[in-house]
């Protein structure tokens, strides 16, 4: 039994692409070795393979993602809590309702990591740790973090970031494998890499100010109090710099007060009509409930 | 009856939780509000980056306390935390209300924490099955309408913004 159903897909889209470029008709080691050589080596492929990824469809974006998730899920597992599991995907869901990619098959989670973070993948897979819903303090705010991650999702970040570099790495450790003889399978293995590097890297400070101002705008088409995001950036922006439980969302982001700063320029009164809204207090806090009183080490 | 009244007390908990005092400058010179509105009466001002206590958080206004003068401000033109956030002294654990001792006694990092750290995520391994667990927790667009009726949201129209505050070009 094939416990990476998804990798024969992904490892179809990588392969098709490849042969769209029109200099592979079949894909055995040697072939592909060959390929390599007569493409300038692995950076040639790379170019050829970016122009081949210059437009990666839905259907593609998809099945990308759920390869990314695979990786962010392989770090930690989702938190045991159905109901609270649920609870995230309803807010997620109606949050990434409001966006102009209604139509993807929207996935929240929330991972047993007590660290505070929140992640997006491609196609419209968001992962938020328990850590981080320890720390907000009403709907609004999941409204806001679920939308900031949406945002990435909208405005394609990550899946643009990686077209920008990481398939290097991709091609690199596919190009290997495929000279030690190891074939297709190998290929998709490799699409582990680049999630890894890139999720421990982070995106360009540019794409997370913007990822700030789509979430806050979904969360008020949403009907929430617009200022839930900036309400959990306050929060986060009042503890010790190196404190561990954040230390990867440091790594990854600009900090909180620059990212305050960012949004106060772009919210500016726009949001005002709108801070009426609901922040839905006890709905959230019954449903984080359990892991409020639950005991952290 | 002794359900609500249990929930009702609960709510406060939270509440209470959430509005313990903290910490906080302002960032500009700001008017202080009687009441969490634009058009409310002024009752003083506060120059900038003077240190305040913020009692109270109501959606996009703080209620803050500096010496004799109370009342509300944006809640943008304050910030949480110490000026220079290298030096903010509040630790994860002891925003959460919990190992404020641990915190005192110097040590960093809980033991038998789960962490998401780049050592964890360097270490991973593609897990289908977890993914497949996730999909199983998706809902369909009705259930998130009526979950959204449920909790009194109504949708909005409002276009995309740009850094400086404008609506996107090409936005709903």
């Amino acid at each position: 039994m094939d416990r990476h159903p998804n990798r024969k897909r992904i490892a179809g889209w990588v392969l098709a692409a490849t042969a769209s470029i029109g200099l592979l008709a079949a894909c055995n080691p040697k072939q592909i070795d060959a390929f390599v050589k007569s493409s300038g080596g692995v950076d040639g492929l790379t170019s050829n393979l970016k122009g081949a990824f210059g437009s990666v469809d839905q259907p593609k974006e998809i099945e990308m993602g759920r390869g990314v998730a695979e990786t962010l899920l392989g770090a930690r597992p989702l938190h045991d809590d159905p109901a609270l599991q649920r609870y995230v995907n309803e807010v997620g869901a109606w949050v990434a309702s409001r966006s102009e990619r209604a139509d993807l098959p929207w996935r929240f989670g929330v991972n047993d990591s007590d660290h505070v973070n929140a992640f997006a993948a491609p196609g419209g897979i968001i992962i938020v740790t328990r850590g981080m819903l320890r720390l907000l303090e009403n709907e609004a705010e999941l409204a806001g973090v679920l939308g900031h991650e949406v945002g990435h999702v909208v405005r394609k970040h990550h899946l643009n970031a990686m077209k920008k570099g990481a398939w290097t790495n991709l091609l690199g450790a596919g190009a290997s494998a495929a000279t030690a003889g190891k074939g297709g399978g190998a290929l998709v293995d490799a699409l582990v890499g680049p999630t890894k590097e890139l999720y421990s890297r982070g995106l360009d400070k540019d794409d997370e100010y913007e990822a700030d101002r789509v979430g806050v705008v979904l969360a008020t088409r949403a009907g929430y109090d617009p200022y839930g995001l900036a309400g959990a950036l306050q929060t986060l922006g009042k503890i010790k710099g190196d404190d561990p439980y954040l230390a990867l969302l440091t790594k990854t982001h600009p900090n909180p007060g620059q990212r305050l700063d960012r949004l106060g320029e772009a919210m500016g009164e726009n949001f005002t009509r709108f801070e009426a809204q609901p922040r839905n207090e006890a709905r959230f806090a019954a449903a984080v409930k359990a892991l409020r009183t639950a005991k952290l080490d | 009856m002794i359900r609500w009244r249990w929930w009702g007390l609960a709510t406060m908990l939270c509440a209470s939780m959430a509005f313990a005092d903290e910490k906080g400058f302002t960032l500009r010179a700001v008017e202080v509000k009687a009441k969490p509105f634009l058009d409310a009466a002024a009752v003083g001002k506060v120059p900038e980056k003077t240190a305040i206590t913020v009692t109270e958080r109501q959606g996009g206004w703080a209620k803050i306390k500096v010496g004799a003068t109370a009342g509300w401000v944006r809640l943008l033109a304050v910030r949480l935390g110490n000026p220079d956030p290298a030096k903010n002294d509040s630790a994860f654990l002891a925003t959460l209300g919990v190992g404020k001792q641990r915190s005192a006694a110097g040590s960093t990092a809980a033991t038998g924490v789960r962490g998401f750290s780049e050592e964890d995520l360097t270490a991973a391994k593609p897990d289908p099955e977890q993914l497949a667990r996730m999909d199983g927790f998706a809902v369909t667009g009705a259930t998130a309408a009526g979950f959204a009726a449920a909790g009194k949201l109504s949708a909005q129209t409002i276009p995309y913004v740009t850094g400086d505050g404008k609506a996107e070009k090409g936005g709903k």
